[in-house]
């Protein structure tokens, strides 16, 4: 591994690669602006994001981040502004396979699509931002990389510029992201009044600072939070998810609700370990922070799930199951304060990651029904099992994944939550109530998942269909997603330790 | 000596695998085969008799053997006792108890095979392959409870000896008195079972192992806990022995039909006469007594479960015999006997009378087969007709069944010199031995007395009402013929319902000096033995003194010559009742007594009103509190699940402006919530 003869910059190569191709996109573009071929162009994104998925593999099997002789430890860019380390590398290799995922799937949704070089390099650009997001150490770059992610999503969620739906999620979206982005670098300025500085070691080094203006603080990190949340789509920042991801192009919705939501968990992992380590916080600001974290898990773990219970579209059900997914991740960050606290975080990131596959697989066949156009509604989805076997039952396995079934990886990532969270329940009881609603929740999950799984399997069709068309490209990346779905399990060793590592070392 | 595995003892498995076989091939080929499957029953029986026979040569040689088959599981347990592993395992114990026994359960099944040719193919039944495959099922379950060596094998065939059981009570499915039947002998011995069951939970919870014999058992465990004083989950040990033996005797009670379990077994009369004899004399209701005889060791530490066994073997000998003088049916008298000569082994086994009670164990085997099989004879004879009222004059007419049946009918009623008198006369003494020092005991002994003239009485008036004085109708003055397969089985049972009690001449023994008690030696060891489950180890462990009246040899006198002399009387008031050519019904001169007697007490009433008037309204109560509060909490949480799903979804009304305002709001609230708990606005 020859990873130390690189230029230092090089660490950031596998957000780099994907900025590189947005280009290289571009650049085709130009040439001939006309042109839709969309293998070519849906070609070049795969290679790209599988390329980054393949250098941030490398990177973390060559030992970037990981402590120890032979390693190469936390590689620190421009002054602390950026940092390359497990926990980067980590999001960056999901980021990079939710892409990919993506990317493959799009070449069948957009078929008819006038803007094939536009819509690739707007993923390629929002993923940038996002794997930027993993590596960002500092409150400028965080928000520079959120509002590069963020734009290219407006802009994606609205492409399908015929469908009056796709256009007002687009701008519902955008006024949403506005007012969060205005509260986030609002948070941003009372945080550096308070302690002068932006860089994250930084803040936790002058937090005594702040000393008299702990309110001013506190404010400040609860405005950081509500900028996260938005990014997460956790609840009250929600508000823009179920319609944004209904009125989306399918694939985009895949993409906001897995890699958009775990750059925005990186995000809150980064800046709550760094920068606001619990202890030091609380005697600045006289509260334990992972209080409101507490509080939006419990909140956005019900809402999520409650109203996914009685929804009929299917894109929408999915859309709140992602919101009550986002309740479940965020009880890592909740039991940060709690002994034990980093085991539920290495939980939660390992449920992130299996949430990548499961998540994108499901909104993926959700695209596949909206390319055979046999409709939205679970009732429109009545016995497809009679003519898209492997798609239903591939679609079965994200279903009774995300639900938490054994044997699937959603069981095990869930289990392992629950279990950390039990185990530091012990030093935190109220963790037992996000236990409590995480299996409450859960059970109630069922339900409405396994509603779509009768629905496929046995309900009779309501009409008669013609023969289903097979894409390619869109069965590929389905049946890629539940194959890493189910694999994952026996994966899970080296997944865990991966998570569980970089977990330890951000909150060590 | 040390059990080990040698020789001849490595084909021990075979005596069960035979009949298991049997049932397999029965069950797939029986269709095809002559003889509806009969011979692989015939053919697997007699493998399992010649396997017995040479267990008991092996024996008498002076062997024992004691192996584990399969461990199937085995770990680490928290037992009462210190314990810290506990095993499970199928394992094969033969020492001379189970090897007495495997031979009478094997002949007993060969000859009941045999018998089933002239009864059932020769009589045209349907379903045959079914029947045959049961009884291999049957005889496999009941061989392998014998050679069990732990107390858990023991109970899992138990329970498979109880389903086949149910399955041959049943056999003429289509009637409707015989699923009843079936159903009844199952819930009740289940009854019992779930007692068992909890007894053996109790055991290995408590000693952390469940096996018979050697070190490792239970039996030796419970011993040294009570030496020790040790506390037994609250109670001291021998208190503790005391209530998990009296839990494994559920079981036993329900098996063998004791007071109160005791109502299902006269309406298992519903199954093939065959069936009845298989059940009553070697599987079903000996494996109950089996089991006591089994863990005589356990149950020898305490002399509370002891009196207990004693009194219900007394009083169940008294209570069935006086059933049993007024019933009609001749099937029905067998059954009534059978339960008060179980009644009698149970008294033996109760007073620490180990040898008695084996002895009577063995001798009834083979004449109450022979009663059974003779009954089924008499059944063909008359053409399917079992009421004794038409019966009489068979005696001339078929007298081969009237001299077998006599010869069992004498050792029933317990006349010398046939088996029955040798070994009911040694529990009745080994009772009143007992009794003398301990007034329970005594009054279980006179229970056991008095039963001995009604056993006399009644056994008399069905051979007399059966077989002597005028046909009383027309099938009776013209029977139906039997062949060999019917007279083969009941002259090898016949000669040895006679000669049995040879085995062990106590009484004899004791006036001539002479060694003679062959059983005695081979239960106490003097051939083959296994340490600590023989006669004289069970003999120093029970605490009940032994008085005397005179010498021993007064006593056991007077012993003898008073059953004696009540099975005599009993006979000959029946001889002067009903030996004439036109006996009439003497019962209804009884009057109220009558009644009682002949609805039994009214112990199925009661049975019936425990569950209709008790268990119902119980289970009808638990089923409402099912349907209202637990279906009730169920759907109520589903419905205010939904409903509050529908509320939730109305927080997204699609316009933009909400969200914002939505937004700001929870914001806020956040705000407001940890601004007031860290005090920023302070």
């Amino acid at each position: 591994m020859a990873v130390l003869e690189l230029p230092e910059w090089m660490a950031l190569a596998p957000a780099l690669l994907l900025a590189g191709t947005a280009l290289v996109l571009f650049l085709l573009d130009s040439i001939n602006p006309r042109s839709t071929n969309r293998t070519l162009f849906a070609g070049v994104a795969v290679l790209g994001s599988l390329s980054s998925l393949a250098v941030a593999v490398w990177f973390t099997a060559a030992g970037v981040g990981a402590t120890g002789i032979e390693n190469y430890g936390v590689i620190d860019l421009m002054g602390g502004q950026f940092i390359v380390d497990q926990l980067a590398l980590y999001f960056m290799i999901i980021i990079a396979i939710v892409t990919a995922l993506v990317t493959v799937a799009s070449h069948d949704y957009l078929r008819d699509h006038t803007y094939q070089a536009e819509y690739y390099s707007l993923i390629l650009l929002a993923a940038t931002g996002m794997s930027m997001m993993a590596a960002s150490n500092s409150l400028v770059t965080i928000f520079i990389a959120l509002e590069l992610t963020s734009l290219p999503s407006y802009a994606l969620v609205a492409i399908l510029k015929d469908n009056r739906g796709s256009v007002e999620a687009g701008l519902k979206y955008f006024l949403i992201g506005a007012l969060s982005s205005a509260i986030f670098v609002y948070g941003v300025s009372l945080v550096y009044g308070a302690t002068g500085s932006l860089q994250l070691e930084d803040i936790a080094t002058n937090l005594d600072v702040a000393g008299e203006m702990g309110g001013l603080l506190g404010l400040g990190i609860l405005m950081l939070i509500g900028g996260i949340a938005f990014k997460t789509a956790s609840v009250p920042f929600h508000f823009w998810a179920p319609e944004a991801y209904e009125g989306a192009p399918a694939p985009i919705s895949a993409f906001l609700s897995s890699a958009s939501k775990a750059a925005g968990f990186v995000l809150a992992f980064r800046v709550f370990t760094t920068a606001f380590p619990v202890a030091a916080t609380t005697e600045v600001i006289g509260v334990d922070w992972t209080l409101a974290f507490v509080i939006l898990a419990i909140v956005t773990m019900t809402v999520g799930n409650f109203a996914a219970a009685t929804q009929e579209n299917v894109k929408r059900m999915l859309a709140y199951s992602s919101i009550g997914h986002a309740g479940y991740v965020l009880i890592g960050l909740a039991a940060l304060s709690a002994e034990g606290g980093e085991l539920v975080m290495g939980a939660a990131m390992m449920h992130l990651l299996v949430y990548g596959f499961m998540n994108t697989g499901a909104f993926l066949f959700v695209a596949l029904a909206e390319y055979w156009g046999v409709g939205r509604t679970f009732e429109d989805y009545n016995g497809l099992s009679k003519q898209a076997p492997f798609a239903c039952a591939a679609m079965a396995v994200f279903m009774f994944s995300l639900a938490g079934v054994p044997p699937f990886g959603g069981f095990w990532s869930k289990y392992l939550l629950y279990t950390q969270t039990i185990n530091a329940a012990a030093d935190n009881t109220i963790l037992l109530v996000l236990a409590a609603a995480l299996v409450v929740n859960s059970a109630l999950s069922l339900y409405y998942y396994s509603r779509l799984v009768k629905a496929l399997w046995i309900e009779e069709p309501i009409l008669e269909r013609d023969r289903l068309a097979q894409p390619t490209g869109l069965y590929a990346a389905i049946i890629a997603a539940a194959v890493l779905t189910v694999v994952v399990l026996p994966a899970f060793g080296p997944v865990a330790d991966a998570a569980l590592e970089a977990a330890a070392a951000v909150v060590a | 000596m040390a059990a080990t595995a040698t020789g001849p003892f490595g084909f021990a498995p075979a005596i069960a695998v035979f009949p298991l076989v049997a049932f397999v091939i029965t069950l797939l080929f029986g269709r095809h085969l002559p003889k509806k499957g009969a011979l692989p029953g015939i053919i697997a029986t007699a493998g399992s008799l010649l396997v017995s026979l040479v267990m008991v040569a092996a024996v008498a040689g002076g062997n024992a053997h004691h192996t584990e088959l399969y461990e199937w599981t085995a770990g680490a347990a928290m037992s009462e006792t210190g314990a810290e592993t506990i095993s499970f395992s199928f394992g094969v114990l033969i020492d001379p108890l189970s090897a007495l026994m495997l031979v009478i359960v094997s002949t007993v099944a060969l000859l009941v095979h045999v018998f089933s040719l002239g009864y059932m193919n020769a009589e045209g039944e349907t379903g045959l392959p079914r029947y045959y495959a049961e009884l291999g099922l049957f005889t496999f379950s009941m061989l392998a409870f014998v050679f069990a060596d732990n107390l858990l094998m023991a109970f899992m065939f138990f329970e498979l000896v109880g389903l086949c059981s149910y399955l041959l009570i049943g056999f003429w499915f289509r009637t409707k008195s015989a699923p009843s039947a079936a159903k009844k002998a199952f819930l009740v011995t289940r009854f019992g079972d779930y007692f068992f069951l909890v007894g053996v939970v109790a055991i290995a919870a408590t000693f952390g192992t469940v096996g018979f014999a050697g070190e490792e058992s239970f039996v030796t465990a419970a011993e040294t806990a009570i030496d020790n004083g040790t506390t037994l989950f609250g109670f001291d040990a021998e208190t503790w022995v005391t209530i998990t033996g009296l839990l494994v005797l559920g079981g036993v009670l329900g098996k063998s039909a004791q007071f109160p379990f005791h109502t299902w077994l006269p309406d298992a009369m519903e199954g093939p006469t065959t069936v009845s004899a298989l059940i009553h004399a070697a599987t079903m209701v000996a494996a109950g007594v089996y089991l006591v005889a089994r863990m005589f060791g356990y149950y020898a530490l305490s002399p509370t479960a002891l009196a207990i066994i004693a009194f219900v073997g007394g009083f169940t000998a008294l209570f069935a015999a006086t059933m049993a003088v007024v019933k009609d049916d001749i099937k029905q008298v067998l059954a009534y006997s059978t339960i008060s000569q179980y009644g009698y082994m149970m008294l033996g086994l109760g007073v620490g009378g180990y040898v008695a009670g084996v002895f009577h164990l063995m001798n009834h085997a083979f004449f109450k087969a022979l009663l059974f099989l003779g009954a089924g004879a008499v059944i063909i004879l008359m053409h399917h007709e079992q009421d004794m009222w038409k019966m009489g004059g068979l005696k001339d007419k078929a007298p081969v069944v009237y001299y077998t049946f006599l010869a069992g009918a004498l050792a029933l009623a317990g006349i010398v010199p046939f088996s029955g008198f040798w070994s009911k006369d040694e529990v009745l003494f080994d009772a009143l031995a007992v009794g003398l020092e301990q007034p329970v005991i005594l009054a279980a002994y006179a229970m056991g007395l008095i039963a001995v003239f009604f056993t006399g009485f009644y056994t008399f008036r069905m051979v007399f009402l059966t077989f002597h004085g005028e046909p009383r109708s027309e099938t009776a003055e013209e029977p139906h013929a039997v062949g060999w397969a019917v007279k083969v089985p009941l002259i090898a049972l016949g000669t040895l319902a006679a000669v049995a009690g040879f085995a062990n001449l106590a009484p004899v023994a004791n006036l001539l000096g002479a060694d003679i008690t062959f059983l005695e030696f081979w239960l106490d060891g003097e051939y083959g033995y296994v340490e600590g489950l023989t006669y004289h180890a069970y003999h120093e462990t029970v605490a009940f003194e032994e008085g005397y009246i005179g010498s021993e040899t007064t006593t056991m006198l007077l012993s003898a010559g008073l059953s004696l002399g009540l099975a005599l009387a009993g006979a000959f008031t029946a001889h002067t009742l009903y030996n004439v050519p036109e006996p009439a019904r003497h019962t209804r001169k009884l009057g109220g007594a009558y009644r009682v007697l002949k609805r039994n007490y009214y112990q199925d009433e009661y049975q019936v009103w425990l569950a209709e008037g008790l268990t119902l309204p119980l289970a009808r109560a638990a089923d409402r509190f099912d349907q209202t509060v637990i279906d009730g909490v169920v759907n109520g949480t589903s419905r205010i699940s939904l409903s509050g799903s529908n509320a939730v979804k109305r927080l997204q009304t699609g316009i933009v402006t909400n969200y914002a305002a939505l937004l700001v709001g929870g914001f806020i609230g956040l705000l407001l919530v940890l601004g007031y708990i860290g005090g920023w606005f302070a």
